[in-house]
């Protein structure tokens, strides 16, 4: 794709997403919004799977401390604004992943998955137990929701769905960009190296352990930020919502079915994964036995997942033609 | 989910069942006994029925972990699945117990059939993915683990099925002035021996040396000519069996519910972790603090129990990454 194609492609899309709500109608919207929030939360994962390759069990935990942060904020503190509410959630998961770093980046592989499996349950017990804080099972419900304040001048009203949308799609579009740039710095670079050979990134001088801890900050830190929008949108969050150990897997689901090498896979991800559900929920319960064998089938036929398929299909072609 | 939530209230349940058989054997023996030096102190009963009790769902959680720890020495993935098995091989009891009415027959054929699934998995779909390494593996269990769980929910649905105690097993044994329920016992001896078979397969045994070679360097013992993919295939039939054996056993204790796999897959993979991922041993000593740490946790710290066992493996994590007896990758 030349470069002036690439931006008509970025520019449609924008329009495209103006306008969504506008033909879909709210009940659409709702679920973009759903499709959106999960398509951040599996692009951090993949910050973490797809780029320095390591498998974590419990990234819920981030999605959770954020929702958890940012529901909080927003309950106990008078005249919260609403971007400072999300960085609440967002400084939430900072703190939990920087309290994490010192253990988890001493470890890669099964052995990182499973502590993180355990974390993530510890947080969900103690999202259970400590009800004095977390609400117990029922969680935190009907904090309220400020209006958007920018610099003083306007103030939008949140609890109109559309201008819900434009603030979430604001947000995470933005999340998903900054994702997008980081991954393009020499950083991004060492994060692949990492990937595929730590000892030689070792030897050529970077530290790899503190490289890793940042790499963990970040993408914590931004699945604080998707578990923030989604306290935002549903105006609750208990402890299944957040830290349940299914809202784990959901990211590696999405990364896996999308295509685990590239930015835009999880994303892609996101989509079939929502797609899917909200179809099998019209015709019956057994969401995750659908789910279950999609994902059995993915890793037995496409294990490149669905951006790896197309580059599959893209070669044949390309084969065929020449 | 909900099994954690079950879990808290039968332990409850049973501490209330518990105090009551402490009460009952004091009555009864302030009745029969004249002197006071043959019938233990209440509190000491407590404590000794405490750790019955914490000895025997220790004994169940290494009947889970071993498989798990095994699978993981060999083959290099953690199954996901597991507990998945376990809980699996409970509603298979459930259903032959119906249709039979005999609970020894449960316990023989139940598990069998359990293994049976966890070969097939193996053979059609674990040894498929087995190239696209371990990342793949893992996945694939999550999978599979999701379709058991949904499965049995649309095939026995989702309330707790009772499954009764065998006639012979009902009822309180005396020991030492304590009268503790029959089953439990047949619980604790029940792993015992299935862990004396297994250690002397292990240990004594060619096809345990094979094992054990292979747990160390599978490459290596592969290209002495052994099959390992066959040996690969036995250990996650066994270790499915014994999972499945653990399985029959607890159902009578905590009745069958789609939650049991989270309740007792969890504490298992913290036993594995904690124990050192592919050691035996770490996970048998892991498993029986962890049965006494619960059983005394709910007695002393209720509110705080289900998150003693976190603390613990936290603490141990920060120590030695690797676990208690697991060496450094």
């Amino acid at each position: 794709m030349s470069k002036t194609k690439r931006w008509i492609f970025w520019i449609v899309m924008l329009i495209a997403l103006v306008f969504y709500p506008k033909v879909f109608g709210i009940y659409y919207t709702n679920v973009f919004i759903i499709f959106a929030i999960f398509a951040l939360f599996a692009v951090s994962y993949n910050l973490l799977l797809g780029f320095t390759g390591l498998l974590s069990f419990g990234h819920a935990m981030f999605f959770g401390v954020g929702a958890y942060g940012t529901a909080l904020a927003l309950e106990h503190v008078e005249g919260m604004p609403l971007i400072a509410s999300v960085l609440m959630g967002a400084l939430a998961a900072i703190v939990l992943a920087l309290i994490l770093c010192p253990i988890v980046v001493r470890v890669s592989g099964t052995a990182f998955a499973m502590i993180h499996l355990a974390f993530g349950q510890l947080m969900y017990v103690l999202a259970l137990k400590l009800r004095g804080i977390t609400g117990g099972e029922d969680g935190i419900g009907g904090f309220p929701i400020p209006e958007l304040n920018i610099f003083g001048i306007v103030s939008i009203d949140m609890a109109d769905p559309l201008n819900f949308y434009y603030f979430a799609v604001t947000v995470l579009g933005l999340s998903v960009l900054f994702l997008w740039f980081f991954t393009k710095t020499p950083f991004g670079s060492i994060m692949i190296s990492i990937r595929d050979n730590a000892n030689r990134v070792d030897y050529l001088g970077f530290k790899v352990p503190q490289s890793k801890a940042i790499i963990y900050t970040v993408s914590g830190c931004f699945a604080g930020v998707a578990g923030s929008i989604y306290a935002l949108f549903q105006n609750l969050i208990a402890a299944d919502d957040g830290f349940h150990v299914m809202v784990s897997f959901a990211p590696i689901i999405m990364t896996m079915v999308g295509g685990i090498g590239s930015f835009f896979g999880p994303i892609m991800g996101a989509g079939i994964f929502g797609i899917i559900e909200e179809l099998t929920s019209r015709y019956t319960e057994r969401v995750e036995l659908v789910m279950g064998l999609i994902l059995i089938l993915v890793i037995l036929f496409v294990p490149m997942g669905f951006i790896g398929f197309i580059n599959f299909v893209k070669q044949k072609f390309a084969k065929a033609a020449a | 989910m909900k099994g954690n939530l079950t879990k808290g209230c039968l332990k409850g349940a049973e501490i209330q069942a518990l105090g009551k058989t402490a009460g009952l054997a004091r009555f009864r023996h302030s009745f029969i006994s004249f002197g006071e030096d043959d019938y233990m102190d209440p509190v000491t009963a407590m404590y000794v029925a405490q750790g019955i009790h914490g000895l025997a769902y220790g004994m169940v959680l290494f009947l889970v972990a071993s498989g798990l720890t095994l699978i993981f020495g060999m083959m290099g993935i953690l199954n996901l699945a597991h507990a998945s098995f376990f809980m699996l091989s409970a509603y298979f009891a459930y259903t032959v117990l119906q249709l039979t009415g005999n609970f020894w027959l449960a316990l023989l054929i139940a598990p069998v059939a359990t293994a049976t699934v966890g070969v097939l998995v193996e053979r059609f779909l674990l040894r498929k993915v087995h190239a696209f390494g371990h990342v793949g593996e893992l996945i694939l269990t999550i999978g599979v683990a999701l379709v058991i769980l949904d499965g049995v929910q649309a095939f026995w649905g989702t309330e707790n099925l009772p499954l009764p105690i065998p006639d012979i097993l009902q009822g309180l044994v005396n020991i030492g002035g304590l009268e503790y329920p029959a089953y439990r016992l047949f619980v604790i001896g029940l792993a015992l021996c299935l862990l004396a078979i297994l250690a002397v397969i292990l240990y004594k045994t060619r096809l345990g040396m094979v094992v054990r070679a292979a747990v160390s360097d599978a490459d290596m013992v592969n290209s002495l000519g052994i099959n390992v993919p066959l040996v690969f295939m036995l250990v996650f039939g066994v270790g499915t069996w014994m999972a499945g054996i653990a399985g029959v056993a607890i159902a009578p204790i905590l009745t069958v519910f789609p939650g049991l796999a989270d309740q007792m897959g969890l504490d298992a993979f913290i036993v594995v972790v904690v124990g050192g991922f592919g050691s035996l041993s770490g996970a048998f000593i892991v498993s029986i603090i962890a049965g006494l740490l619960n059983a005394y946790g709910v007695q002393f710290v209720s509110s705080l129990a289900p998150v003693l066992m976190f603390i613990f493996m936290a603490i141990v994590l920060t120590i030695k990454p690797m676990g208690i007896f697991g060496e450094r990758e």
